[in-house]
């Protein structure tokens, strides 16, 4: 047997890392997506989004083995390595020591934003069966409320920012990105991605007000 | 050369379980002065601002040219060698500071045993009694292989990428950049290399590489500008061929 396996330390750490990409960042790049049609108006939304989903096949083994358990192990695992910050942001006002701290602060907001996040849709949707019938009404009406619609946003960028420079940081980790320069130009390929995935969450969530 | 006042704030400590304090003082000195050359004037007459005589203030220096790296400590807020932190170049009052994260001993004097401790862990240092052949001459190498890990060998200990990293301190098994650094070094050594397996499973324990959380503060205060940053990025190119290697094998 060979020492690295034997100790589940790196392992752990680089199934966090992993996971963080596939499933999770993978699942917050397919939500916003499928969100982000709700600008073609309720009926479509509905119809070909909702209802599409929800009739596929072992859905609820693909949300609990696809998005809940990696999510959890993801959020746990997290919480477990931010104790181990130590940020000192004024002394240290490099970029990538704000991005370290934001990183892990980003975590645990995002955390919190999931908690009511599922709860007011997934969750309410297991009791009352007309949250997923009329979800387009049920989420026009909680972001026509001017705080909802701030939490979202904030909820929305956290993750973007959160999953973008995880990105960039996860390429050094597995050894990817390893000169300077490299790790540079890598940062801002994750910002552009940032960027766009942020464009097209915001444009999902105005869907829902047009 | 003309004689000017040089304002320093000293953070003293008397006994590892005391509590600090500052203390402030005005010294005559010359302006080419650099921390170590100050101190050296203060110990002659060490009198604080209020005209108290109190003991000399203890800290360590050895070489005077930036290489052995003894003398680090936090100046004006930032740590990094006193012998190359010259008093021309510093806002006054000039902050002294014993180096963070470590345990101190007296003064501007930290023990440093954690460097020592997170060298051995990944067994920096060269076999050179093995089964084969040690009258050989190590195997050569290229020119840019070799001025790549010549900027790795200018390490010296000091501890300021320790002092700088978030991640590294009493309340972690980190071992933090320097040490690191030393097992990329030794990986890529023509005779260290047949201990890499050795060193990369040293890395990937408790307080090993997978506790680096990139914000690359380390990079920015290195005195030597040794590029750590890259050999973490390098180390973990190398952990993740050995990962693969441990689960699929061959080892």
């Amino acid at each position: 047997m060979s020492a690295s396996i034997e100790n589940p330390h790196f392992l752990l750490r680089r199934l966090h890392s992993l996971l963080g990409l596939l499933p999770v960042g993978a699942f917050l790049i397919f939500h916003l997506w499928e969100n982000s049609q709700s600008r073609f108006g309720a009926e479509h939304y509905n119809e070909h989004v909702v209802a599409a989903l929800k009739g596929m096949n072992y859905l609820p083994l693909m949300e609990i083995f696809v998005i809940a358990l990696p999510l959890l192990f993801h959020a746990g695992y997290g919480l477990v390595i931010t104790a181990q910050m130590r940020a000192e942001l004024a002394r240290y006002s490099y970029a990538r020591n704000r991005l370290y701290w934001m990183q892990r602060i980003s975590g645990i907001g995002i955390l919190l934003f999931l908690l009511q996040h599922v709860g007011m849709t997934r969750i309410a949707g297991t009791w009352d069966p007309s949250v997923g019938d009329d979800l387009f009404g049920h989420m026009q009406a909680m972001l026509s409320q001017p705080w909802m619609l701030g939490l979202y946003l904030v909820g929305l960028l956290l993750s973007v920012f959160h999953l973008a420079n995880g990105l960039a940081s996860m390429a050094i980790v597995w050894g990817v990105t390893t000169s300077v320069r490299a790790q540079t130009l890598f940062g801002w390929v994750c910002v552009l991605i940032g960027v766009l995935l942020a464009a097209m969450g915001i444009h999902g969530l105005m869907g829902f007000l047009s | 050369m003309t004689e000017q006042s040089i304002h320093l704030r000293i953070r003293r400590q008397d006994r590892p379980d005391s509590t600090p304090y500052w203390q402030e003082f005005v010294i005559s000195g010359r302006a080419d002065h650099n921390i170590v050359s100050l101190l050296m004037a203060l110990r002659e007459n060490p009198v604080t601002i209020s005209g108290q005589r109190v003991d000399p203030v203890v800290w360590e220096h050895n070489c005077m040219e930036e290489v052995c790296g003894a003398c680090a400590m936090l100046i004006n807020g930032v740590p990094r060698p006193s012998c190359s932190a010259l008093v021309a170049e510093l806002d006054q009052p000039i902050r002294l500071e014993p180096l963070p994260k470590f345990p101190v001993v007296r003064d501007l004097l930290v023990d440093r045993t954690r460097i020592d401790q997170g060298l051995k862990q990944v067994k920096a240092w060269i076999k050179i009694d093995g089964v084969w052949d040690t009258h050989e001459g190590a195997p050569r190498i290229g020119p840019s292989e070799w001025a790549a890990n010549y900027l790795y060998s200018r390490c010296m200990s000091c501890g300021c990428c320790m002092a700088a990293c978030p991640q590294f301190g009493a309340h972690s098994a980190f071992l933090g950049p320097a040490p690191l650094a030393q097992a990329r070094l030794m990986n890529a050594h023509p005779t260290g290399r047949y201990d890499k397996t050795e060193r990369l499973h040293a890395i990937m324990a408790e307080g090993g590489l997978s506790d680096c959380g990139n914000a690359q503060n380390c990079v920015r205060v290195c005195p030597k500008e040794i590029p750590l940053t890259t050999a973490i990025g390098e180390l973990g190119r190398q952990t993740t061929v050995q990962l693969l290697k441990d689960i699929f094998g061959p080892r």
